[in-house]
């Protein structure tokens, strides 16, 4: 397992440590099969990780463990040094107190809100509901550029401006971990490249720690400061790859950068 | 964003549309009339009564006093049971959500109850509660209440468990998640509901007047049958078309309001 740069003074923000996920098996009977077995890695405070795996390699049920929507069977998640989830606990405690956002793969917008009252709905219910937050808001509408969209409904926006709400939802109301699963999956290569711009835009500006699943090899490079690549079923970490192009990167251009066809390539083979 | 000049074009299109709209309605008036003048020309004054004496009758309803002394006789039992049947309907399928097999032991017996024809219980129903109000009401009320409880059931199972996992990632409480996502969900179905159940309450409360009453718009059309006067059957029957009608454009105008959000409504409603 490689060291990640969490380590020092300071715990990680977050540390996976020998983390399974196991479930019964309709094959083998009552033998359970273990979805994710062996699992550890550190992330430090306001890095920019990406996951990259085969598919079907238990991607999105790490998320799950992180953001707490399912409990790991084995091993034990830390945040910040405390321990928030072990095997054997019964209550879940979904973005743990509001540490841990998720954008999840669809934009589970609220279709009976308007698009500013989705990204007012975390603050709503959370009580946080006041000019400051309606202020950080308009902030973000504008920073994704969704001025003079404020009252139409989800369903009278594109797919790119719909992505854009549920991130802007999860940012409104800060957490400082930021988990995302293919979140740019279903859209087109302009509008993808447009909200990578965005996304790298916004995380400098808020120090966040963002975990990125994906499974386009080019976009876990232009995005990250290290690429975890998963090994296939049961999933573990298969390498800590740090990646060393430096920033503000231009994401057009990224191809062209020294060292990236060649992180590719290596990043290729071990995935497939 | 449309500019001025088509704005122009799609409202003059949309008054033309609606003028269409009304002088076919009012062509169709005028052929339903005639079919039913014609129909009284060949059966006679026994078995049809001519469109004009029924307004006359109906005229004279108004102004003596008779026609608002039933009509509210009517609409209290009416009113009674349609929310007395819409509370029970939606309440208990949100009863049998909080348990899962406790829904799989009940729902059996629901539609074992859905079976039993409503209109044979009305003897009973008399013994047990006279010839009153409330009757009626309990008639009017069971023949709501099934419609509402599939139609709220129907919702509760089509409402997105990723909406409310979303809900409670970012901090929404049981109840918040009840009443943002569950009503919002069941709305739809509801109104559905409404509408189907509008009509029938409206005929149950008729017939169940028919058998046990001395007011209201069912015994004046049971009390003209019995005394062969066909002109006050169909003054009766004109005034409940025109309730229902009454009752289902308030229906609607509340729908719109609530379901603003819904791309459906748009579509297909678009002269208004």
């Amino acid at each position: 397992m490689a060291e990640g740069p969490g380590d020092g003074a300071e715990p990680p923000v977050l540390e996976m440590r020998d983390v399974g996920r196991c479930f019964a098996s309709r094959d083998t009977g009552d033998a359970v099969q273990w979805v994710i077995r062996h699992l550890s890695f550190k992330v430090a405070a306001g890095e920019f990780v990406t996951i990259i795996g085969p598919s079907g390699a238990g991607k999105s049920t790490l998320l799950n463990l992180i953001a707490q929507t399912d409990l790991p069977s084995a091993g034990e998640i830390l945040l910040r040094g405390t321990c928030i989830a072990a095997p054997g606990r019964r209550r879940l405690n979904p973005g743990v107190d509001r540490q841990i956002g998720y954008v999840t793969q669809d934009d589970n917008l609220l279709p009976w809100r308007s698009m500013l009252d989705n990204v007012l709905f975390p603050l709503e219910v959370q009580g946080r509901l006041d000019e400051e937050g309606r202020r950080r808001a308009a902030t973000l509408v504008d920073a994704v550029g969704l001025t003079g969209f404020e009252r139409h409904y989800p369903h009278e926006l594109s797919g790119g401006m719909r992505k854009r709400c549920a991130l802007i939802r999860t940012l409104v109301y800060d957490p400082p971990i930021i988990l995302m699963d293919e979140p740019f999956g279903a859209l087109d290569a302009q509008t993808r490249s447009q909200l990578q711009a965005d996304l790298l835009r916004l995380w400098s500006m808020a120090g966040k720690t963002i975990l990125f699943v994906t499974h386009d090899v080019a976009e876990a490079i232009a995005l990250a400061d290290r690429i975890l690549i998963l090994s296939r079923s049961p999933t573990a970490i298969a390498a800590d790859c740090p990646v060393p192009i430096p920033r503000p990167r231009d994401l057009q251009n990224i191809y062209a950068v020294d060292g990236f066809a060649a992180l590719h390539d290596t990043i290729r083979r071990q995935i497939q | 964003m449309t500019s001025p000049a088509t704005a122009g074009r799609a409202a003059a299109a949309s008054a033309r549309r609606r003028r269409q709209l009304l002088l076919g309605r009012l062509a169709l008036a005028a052929a339903l009339l005639l079919g039913w003048d014609l129909l009284f020309r060949y059966l006679g004054p026994v078995y049809m009564a001519p469109p004009l004496a029924v307004l006359v009758r109906l005229a004279e309803l108004a102004g003596n006093g008779q026609l608002l002394a039933d009509l509210s006789v009517t609409l209290q039992a009416c009113i009674a049971g349609f929310a007395l049947g819409t509370a029970g309907g939606a309440a208990l399928p949100l009863l049998l959500r909080l348990s899962p097999r406790l829904t799989r032991a009940v729902e059996p017996y629901v539609m074992a109850s859905m079976g039993v024809p409503v209109f044979t219980l009305v003897p009973l129903l008399i013994l047990w509660f006279g010839i009153d109000l409330l009757p009626k009401i309990i008639i009017t009320a069971v023949m709501v209440f099934y419609i509402v409880f599939v139609g709220t059931f129907a919702g509760l199972r089509a409402i997105d468990g990723r909406l409310v996992a979303m809900a409670r990632l970012v901090g929404a409480s049981g109840t918040r998640v009840a009443r943002e996502i569950y009503w919002n969900g069941i709305l739809p179905y509801l109104f559905a509901s409404l509408k189907l159940a509008l009509p029938r309450a409206l005929s149950a409360t008729i017939v169940a007047e028919f058998l046990v009453a001395d007011a209201g718009l069912g015994f004046y059309i049971e009390n003209s049958r019995q005394q062969a006067d066909t002109v006050g059957v169909f003054a009766g029957i004109v005034m409940v078309v025109a309730l229902v009608l009454g009752a289902d454009a308030l229906l609607k105008l509340w729908e719109r309001r609530a379901l603003r959000w819904r791309p459906v409504d748009r579509q297909l409603n678009p002269v208004s």
